[in-house]
């Protein structure tokens, strides 16, 4: 699309280096990024407290299915809504990372004050997942191909592909079996057994209770090969959601009148 | 080098006080000061007519002192009430379990008539079944500390407390288990922490290195215009294009890498374990000795009384006398039978046992075969202090309680007694 003439006299002004519109453009550039860094981190943190929640929050509820199929479903909204603007907009594909980012920072903020200084969880308990893998393929996919549908296939799977290999690292020592007054459990068994949670007994666990039998014992691999499927449907959606919100449009301030300005002519 | 580790200390655990108070005012702002675990807070509907806990005894007194690390064995009966409120599930899916304000003390063992309760379990209604629960205490503090079952649909049914000053320092704290492969684990609430750290921090940089990668470039007015004009090989270049290449390739090489090693490193894992415990149904050994029915129930309001009027049977071949009727974890004990009064131990939190004796209208024991009607009054300031009185607020105004007969010989006989409950607003 050709630029207007106001635009591209500001494009060529903010352009060119040391000039006083470039360096205005910056401080518009900190200041945008300061209070996005916080809207992310408050309406992400929130957003899979609220959703992804006990499964984030406890190591004993990192399971091979629910965990691992219900998270990354949840994680793709935000990143795949936010990508259309920051890509289609600002030409940044960055909106998987960012978000990743600003959740995991949110998250151990919460767990340090919250579950650990104010109510004692050990660090053991409540360690958030790692997200910022599967966020960034989605983000590298959409760099590289700058197209909705093979992002969704490639990028939305991957958030879901990359899930369980990236935790797994952090995961494996606490799946150890240890057997306690003569019963077979595992470390992240043992650790929600011992740390106290008062109103969450052992039976509230949302975690798989029997194996998934036809598969032969595989659930990582099933559940990842679903959730990957739902993510490239998901990224899709969001996507449009996030297309359909941007181009909401803007709406006449009627006010600005009263205050002495006159009507732009854009706004007519 | 001690005092200045414990001069940090210190200095750490006055910024946690400090967060810890601003955290508080704000929580107290919103939902108003909940005291203990609200206990109190629990609808006498279902205190009185789900769990019945007697004979409880503690490792320790009530309001003694202990260390970090030391030993609390609770132990006693709970009762499983035959007229569960309605309104929520049979108790087929309990967990036995500690209230504390969190994880204050680590829950070392827990067994419901000898069986481990790691996990979940379930009971039948009208039985009675032995519980062991062992503490060690972790946190410093003053703590309320009960036995409880968190049963599904009502939540956590919480036994008779008490205090423990808990003494020492938190850091000194240790929990040490062994696994099954053979890794010695120093301290549970800190096992592998480093090592989640270490993967989170490398993920975090390379994420923090994308985002400068972008942002150290002019961002909002110049991208925007840029879109606008379509000049996408400015706004992603062959560079970033490249770079971009590697990562996928860098970051999926990596995440087969540390599968890999993880594999080495943890070959022999085992899922988390979700089954259910399975306790024997005990027999009720008191089953049949005694009939009791309710006649009618009054609560005077005025005078924080409840009164009984109840028809008892003795289907032993022994003389027996009402010696304590308990609800809601309130003992109120008949004064006058030296059997019941010796179950009350010496230490005993007083606020739950009544300070009058349990009046019952007939003292002379029931005979073998005879049926005697008997008014019983249970007064107490526990009934207001208790919030048992709340029991006018529900829809479900009845109540329930177990009945402990004594013979000759000093051995008991326990029954339930449950039935719709009157108020009588004035004097
Ligand atoms: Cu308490």
């Amino acid at each position: 699309m050709k630029l207007t003439t106001n635009e591209a006299t500001l494009l060529s002004a903010v352009t060119t280096p040391n000039s006083e519109a470039a360096r205005i453009a910056r401080g518009l550039d900190m200041f945008v990024v300061a209070i996005l860094f916080f809207a992310i981190i408050a309406a992400f943190h929130i957003h899979i407290m609220l959703t992804v929640g006990d499964w984030d929050f406890w190591v004993d509820w990192k399971d091979r299915m629910y965990w691992v199929t219900a998270t990354p479903m949840l994680l793709i909204f935000i990143p795949a809504a936010l990508s259309y603007p920051f890509m289609m907009r600002f030409g940044l594909p960055i909106a998987g990372t960012l978000c990743a980012f600003c959740l995991v920072l949110g998250e151990w903020i919460s767990r340090i004050v919250g579950f650990h200084l104010w109510t004692y969880f050990p660090y053991s308990m409540i360690w958030p997942a790692i997200v910022l893998p599967g966020l960034m393929l989605m983000d590298l996919v959409l760099l590289l191909s700058r197209n909705l549908f093979i992002t969704s296939i490639f990028g939305g799977s991957a958030v879901a592909f990359a899930f369980a290999p990236a935790n797994w690292p952090i995961l494996a020592p606490y799946h150890e079996p240890v057997v306690h007054m003569g019963q077979l459990v595992n470390v992240a068994d043992m650790i929600g057994y011992s740390f106290t949670r008062t109103a969450t007994p052992e039976y509230l666990r949302f975690i798989e209770r029997g194996t998934l039998r036809t598969f032969g014992g595989e659930s990582t691999l099933i559940s990842t090969g679903f959730s990957g499927f739902v993510c490239m449907i998901l990224f899709f959606v969001w996507w449009k959601i996030g297309e359909w919100l941007t181009n909401l449009g803007t709406i006449p301030n009627v006010m600005k009148k009263h205050v002495g300005l006159g009507d732009d002519d854009d706004e007519k | 080098m001690t005092t200045m580790k414990s001069s940090k200390r210190n200095a750490l655990n006055v910024r946690a006080a400090l967060i810890k108070s601003v955290l508080l005012m704000v929580l107290m702002c919103v939902t108003g000061l909940v005291l203990a675990h609200g206990e109190r807070n629990q609808e006498p509907f279902l205190r009185m007519k789900t769990l019945h806990w007697y004979d409880i005894k503690w490792s320790v007194e009530n309001d003694s002192t202990i260390q970090v690390n030391d030993l609390v064995e609770m132990t006693g009966k709970v009762h499983f009430f035959s007229r569960w409120p309605e309104v929520i599930n049979k108790p087929s899916t309990i967990f036995l379990g500690n209230a504390t304000p969190g994880p204050v003390f680590v829950r070392v063992e827990t067994y419901l008539d000898g069986v481990p309760m790691i996990q979940s379990t379930g009971v039948e209604m009208g039985h009675v079944y032995d519980f062991k629960v062992i503490l060690k205490a972790r946190i410093p503090g003053r703590h309320h500390v009960h036995p409880m079952i968190n049963v599904e649909s009502a939540g956590g049914l919480v036994g008779p407390g008490i205090w423990i000053t808990v003494a020492g320092d938190a850091d000194d704290f240790v929990y040490s288990i062994t696994t099954r492969t053979g890794t010695e684990i120093a301290n549970l609430g800190s096992y592998a922490v480093p090592n989640v750290i270490k993967w989170h921090a490398i993920w975090a940089t390379v994420g923090v290195l994308w985002l400068l990668w972008w942002f150290r470039r002019p961002l909002i007015i110049q991208r925007y215009l840029l879109v606008k004009q379509g000049s996408w090989d400015q706004l992603i270049t062959n560079n970033d294009r490249k770079i971009a290449a590697t990562l996928i390739v860098g970051i999926i090489v990596t995440l087969i890498y540390a599968n890999n090693i993880t594999k080495e490193k943890y070959p022999r894992t085992v899922p988390l374990q979700g089954s259910k415990a399975h306790v024997d149904v005990p027999v009720n050994k008191y089953a049949g000795m005694v009939t009791v029915k309710n006649l009618s129930a009054e609560y005077y309001l005025p005078g924080r009384t409840v009164t009984v009027k109840a028809k008892i049977t003795n289907n032993t071949n022994s003389p027996i006398q009402l010696g304590e009727f308990t609800a809601a974890n309130i003992r109120f004990v008949n004064h006058s039978v030296p059997a019941a009064m010796k179950g009350v131990d010496v230490g005993y939190p007083d606020e739950l046992v009544a300070n009058d004796s349990l009046k019952v209208s007939d003292q002379t024991p029931i005979q073998p075969g005879e049926t005697k009607i008997l008014d019983i009054e249970a007064t107490d300031v526990a009934w207001e202090t208790e919030r048992l009185s709340s029991l006018l607020n529900d829809p479900d105004s009845s109540y329930g309680a177990l009945l402990f007969f004594y013979n000759a010989k000093g051995e008991r006989i326990i029954e339930e007694i449950y039935g719709q409950i009157i108020p009588t607003f004035i004097d």
